[in-house]
């Protein structure tokens, strides 16, 4: 069996310095990708990247611009804004999914990188449970009390989504603060819609 | 106001009375009548204790203050982020004013049920129960069974602890029992 591939992080960081700086902090543990600017770090962005690391102010697209661009593509990718001042509640109203404030220290940066991903586990592990529930669903719409409680089928798929249901609740840490509440809200929305 | 309406702002306002928080998520009823029907429950509600999340896409994106109680606008029932973020904004506002538990409604899953699918509904009411449990929430969703079909009844009712079923008794009035949160389903009773 091979290793999986790391996950793809992209640095959009007009900062030369500041860009390598996150790079070599990331790189033990992720596939690193770097755009001087908005329009490279779009050219770079594809399906397989799952964290952007997106600076606020950039000559040219700002961070603001990019993001829309990206979530136009419903590419379902995590954002993360880099800034240089604290900024309020607003950020997350703004479609970015954390940012962190400059300057940024190694552990901060990994944390945050990992929660974003961490987030989007946690939305295929809902994805997967869904796909039981529904299955489950499915057989209590169509037989009756008396064929369920016979079906050996129904018990084992009731046993697997409790079991789903506390690998949920607690593999991830659930939902512990009001960032990855909305982040996880956020991913339910892009491309899960209709 | 049918039953279940009734229902989730009575257990709304029986914590309210014990100085709990609550925060009402609404898609059909307009700010103003839920902090009434408030009002009419617990005459001593202070504005603090109750926070309003309006769904229905017709006030600006400012919050308001109706009577004391905060209200955050949402673009539509759709719209899961900003459900979210005011409801985040409603949590907020209660915990600084010092309550850190509290009972929350959503009236109604029917609604948002229309404008997005059951899959995403199920993910949503998934999210907010972790986080409200986290909060030191109670959460209580009302979906009107005669709405959808079976299957997707029987889906989102995965969501949750448990579950209220509400019927018209005979002779008039209504009755109640629980399902889920013991083994067997509680016998009706007339509320």
């Amino acid at each position: 069996m091979s290793e999986p591939d790391p996950p793809v992080i992209l640095i959009v960081e007009d900062e030369p310095d500041v860009a390598e700086t996150y790079k070599l902090w990331l790189q033990g543990d992720y596939e690193v990708r770097m755009g001087e600017n908005g329009d490279e770090g779009l050219e770079l962005l594809d399906e397989s990247v799952d964290v952007v690391l997106l600076d606020r102010m950039m000559p040219g697209l700002s961070g603001d611009e990019v993001l829309s661009e990206i979530r136009e593509r419903d590419l379902g990718c995590r954002v993360a804004m880099v800034t240089a001042v604290e900024p309020d509640f607003d950020i997350l109203e703004m479609g970015f999914d954390a940012y962190l404030s400059k300057p940024i220290r190694s552990e901060q940066l990994h944390d945050t990188v990992t929660n974003l991903l961490e987030r989007s586990e946690y939305d295929s592990l809902l994805q997967e449970y869904y796909a039981l529930v529904e299955k489950q669903a499915t057989l209590e719409a169509t037989k009756s009390s008396a064929e369920l409680a016979e079906s050996d089928r129904y018990a084992s798929l009731t046993e697997e989504i409790a079991e789903r249901r506390e690998s949920l609740d607690d593999a991830l840490g659930g939902i512990e603060d009001d960032d990855d509440f909305i982040a996880t809200l956020r991913g339910l929305s892009n491309g899960e819609g209709k | 106001m049918t039953g279940k309406e009734n229902l989730v702002y009575d257990v709304l306002a029986d914590g309210a009375e014990s100085g709990d928080g609550a925060v009402v998520v609404t898609t059909s009823d307009g700010a103003a009548s839920v902090v009434e029907e408030f009002r009419d429950r617990v005459p001593k509600l202070r504005g603090a204790q109750l926070g309003v999340v309006d769904c229905r896409g017709e006030g600006g994106a400012d919050p308001e203050l109706i009577e004391g109680v905060s209200v955050h606008q949402v673009s539509s029932p759709g719209d899961l982020t900003g459900i979210g973020i005011g409801i985040t904004k409603a949590l907020e506002g209660l915990h600084d004013s010092g309550r850190d538990r509290g009972r929350l409604a959503l009236v109604s899953l029917s609604t948002m049920l229309t404008y997005t699918d059951k899959k995403t509904v199920f993910k949503f009411c998934h999210v907010l129960s972790s986080r409200l449990d986290a909060a030191g929430y109670i959460g209580v969703f009302t979906i009107d069974s005669g709405a959808h079909d079976q299957q997707t009844i029987q889906v989102i009712k995965q969501a949750f602890d448990g579950l209220i079923d509400i019927r018209d008794a005979e002779g008039g009035g209504r009755e109640a029992r629980v399902l889920g949160l013991a083994n067997e389903p509680t016998d009706w009773k007339r509320i």
